[in-house]
């Protein structure tokens, strides 16, 4: 099943630092294959911490997520849990 | 004389001597044309390396987050992620099965996304030094290279690098490095803030003439001046080895006149506390007790809030530690607290604000934990309200107090004795100073908001940084006001803002009647010295003449004559 989403980035970081790293492990804690990019341009692997920082989106920013497989709409609702929630808010899970 | 003298960015104001220990220039890549590569063998090396600086990442990551703190410690998040990246694995495992060393692979993989961030500013250039933290690592690993082991350098030891990244920084001991230089790096790089975290002599941004001194060459760090000595004599040694900017002074400190001022120290994490003992703080004149409160889902329990302070209090047997209860809001977020989104947070729900309510409960928690620790440590605990604006707000938050000391004589500990005070942060409490000082022990004034309200400047927008200055006449007739008022009243009043550890600004501040001066570890000797060179009379003249100034610059030329 693919499903697609956009959200619009919250964090002040944009997609870097604390809130990239909660984004990839999430990619990476489900079976899906996402991809994202701007909703006007190329899409990148989810799963690769270089590839989504390298997107340079920032707070504010609209994001495109592609999520291919069984737990699909699973891993985008995290993936957009993570993008709208400010800093500071987000819960780590490696506590 | 010094053989040579190198130049650069002084990142702490102490200096340091030591023996050279060079750092991360021991990688070199294998020849492709030298040797055979067998893709299985090799990627399973590759493997075995990415495994081996998984864990390494790992028990530094929780290293860093048990000293020096969880903000910390998250880059090693990232790392780890660089690390699994899987357009690096693709990649490097390519290149192996097309006969290149794995070294060579790595090298390669790593290389083209390096350049490409250090191409772009800001959050993405640092991208880069993350990436070739990552990349370094594993080439150590696949090289077998007999890496300085950072956590385990001789005493006395000097570390010199092209760079140090955070995961260098955080296994650097200050017990036993006299200092660092780097070759890149500026004032506000990781690298420097940490040096100033834990008063290491650092001098950062020497540029490639570093990389002529070689190792175990004797060289003295000024983190002062911003300059390496290269095998300096005898008597620039001495200096160097004794005088760490100013000699620690561990004597409580009086005026030339007999006017005793004490010198503190500001505490934000627990890795600041053997530092300030070395740099003979007299106490602890801010313990911010946030840094026990972020970056976990629940909040600390009593047990877990008594044991930090009072393990602080025994630190300082013969000292006082002036404990901050919770002070939240603002900028700072918490993230199991409902902070409500606000359009100016720092006029909002912060400080004491948030104690009386909605965080009640957490309030009596930390005040029980606080009262027990001070019954059972060996230093006297002061409790200090943050953010307070009215008198209304302080006899909320003593009632709260004496329900706290209620509950835990229930609990047959002890009857503890301490005392408490205000926080002077808003002009409000400044100009209420005498009716706040009237029913508690004493004030400290908070120079850092105290200053962005009176002057209505943010301190963090550079479009107003000029306004944002202690030394206006404005903020300075606010400090005497509150120190006029307490006085009247038998408080004493101290102060934990910036400006209490400039020692240029010493003699100003004992001459407005300042008791105790609160700081960062590093600057104490210095204001120690200053403030056994201040005659108080004299000080007092020149501080009046200061505050009545009608600018700024009529302020400085005062102190300057």
């Amino acid at each position: 099943m693919t499903v697609e989403r956009t959200v619009t980035i919250v964090p002040e970081a944009g997609l870097h630092a604390r809130p990239a790293s909660a984004f990839v492990q999430a990619v990476n804690d489900h079976e899906a294959e996402v991809s994202a990019g701007r909703p006007d341009g190329d899409l990148v692997q989810a799963a690769s911490m270089i590839a989504v920082t390298s997107l340079g989106v920032g707070q504010g920013d609209d994001i495109k997520l592609v999520a291919d497989g069984p737990d699909a709409e699973a891993v985008l609702d995290e993936l957009e849990r993570i993008l709208t929630t400010p800093e500071g808010e987000l819960d780590t899970d490696d506590g | 004389m010094a053989e040579r003298t190198l130049h650069g960015t002084g990142a702490t104001p102490r200096s340091g001597v030591g023996t050279v220990v060079w750092y991360g220039r021991d990688i070199s890549l294998p020849d492709p044309d030298d040797v055979e590569v067998e893709p299985e063998p090799e990627s399973q090396r590759f493997a075995d390396a990415v495994d081996t600086a998984r864990a390494e990442l790992e028990s530094e990551r929780e290293a860093t987050a048990e000293r020096v703190g969880e903000d910390e410690a998250a880059v090693f998040d990232a790392h780890i992620q660089f690390l699994e990246d899987p357009t690096i694995e693709e990649a490097v495992e390519t290149m192996i099965g097309e006969g290149h060393p794995a070294p060579n692979a790595v090298d390669a993989a790593f290389g083209d996304h390096i350049e490409q961030f250090e191409g772009m500013d800001g959050r993405m250039a640092e991208r880069a030094d993350d990436l070739r933290d990552v990349r370094d690592r594993l080439l150590r690993l696949l090289t077998d290279g007999e890496r300085v082991d950072l956590g385990d350098l001789p005493d006395g030891s000097v570390v010199l690098a092209e760079r140090l990244t955070p995961s260098d920084t955080a296994q650097l001991d200050p017990e036993r490095v006299a200092g660092f230089a780097t070759v890149t790096g500026g004032r506000t790089s990781h690298a420097s803030i940490f040096a100033r975290s834990l008063a290491l002599p650092a001098v950062v941004g020497v540029g490639e003439a570093l990389d002529t001194v070689e190792d175990g060459t004797a060289v003295v760090i000024d983190g002062d001046s911003g300059e390496v000595l290269v095998a300096p004599d005898d008597s620039e040694r001495a200096a160097a080895a004794s005088d760490s900017g100013a000699a620690v002074v561990d004597a409580s400190v009086e005026t030339t006149d007999g006017r005793h001022v004490e010198v503190a120290a500001n505490i934000g994490q627990p890795a600041e506390l053997k530092p300030t003992v070395d740099r003979g703080a007299d106490g602890v004149g801010l313990y911010r007790t946030e840094f026990l409160f972020l970056d976990r889902e629940t909040p600390p329990s009593e047990d877990e809030q008594y044991e930090a302070i009072r393990e602080t209090l025994d630190m300082f047997p013969d000292g006082r530690v002036v404990v901050r209860t919770l002070d939240i809001g603002g900028d700072k977020q918490i993230p199991y607290l409902d902070q409500p989104d606000e359009e100016n947070p720092f006029l909002g729900e912060r400080g004491i604000r948030r104690s009386l309510d909605p965080d009640s409960d957490l309030f009596a928690t930390q005040l029980r934990a606080l009262l027990r620790a001070a019954s059972d440590g060996a230093g006297d605990l002061a409790i200090m309200f943050p953010m307070v604006a009215t008198v209304t707000e302080l006899d909320a938050a003593l009632d709260a107090l004496d329900t706290a000391a209620a509950d835990i004589e229930e609990c047959d500990a002890d009857a503890v004795d301490v005392e408490v005070g205000v926080m002077i942060e808003t002009p409000s409490a400044a100009f209420m100073a005498g009716e706040l000082a009237a029913r508690v022990d004493f004030l400290s004034l908070g120079t850092n908001d105290l200053t962005q309200y009176v002057m209505a400047a943010d301190r963090e927008n550079e479009r107003v940084g000029d306004l944002h200055d202690p030394t206006h006449p404005g903020v300075l007739r606010a400090i005497h006001q509150t120190v006029t008022a307490a006085h009247a009243e038998d408080a004493w009043v101290g102060m934990c803002g910036e400006m209490a550890g400039d020692p240029d600004l010493t003699e100003l501040l004992v001459g407005l009647g300042l008791d105790e001066l609160s700081m960062s570890a590093v600057t104490i000797p210095e204001v120690k010295t200053a403030v056994r060179d201040t005659e108080y009379n004299t000080a007092s003249e020149r501080a009046d003449r200061a505050r009545l100034a009608a600018t700024r610059s009529e302020v400085h030329t005062t102190l300057d004559t």
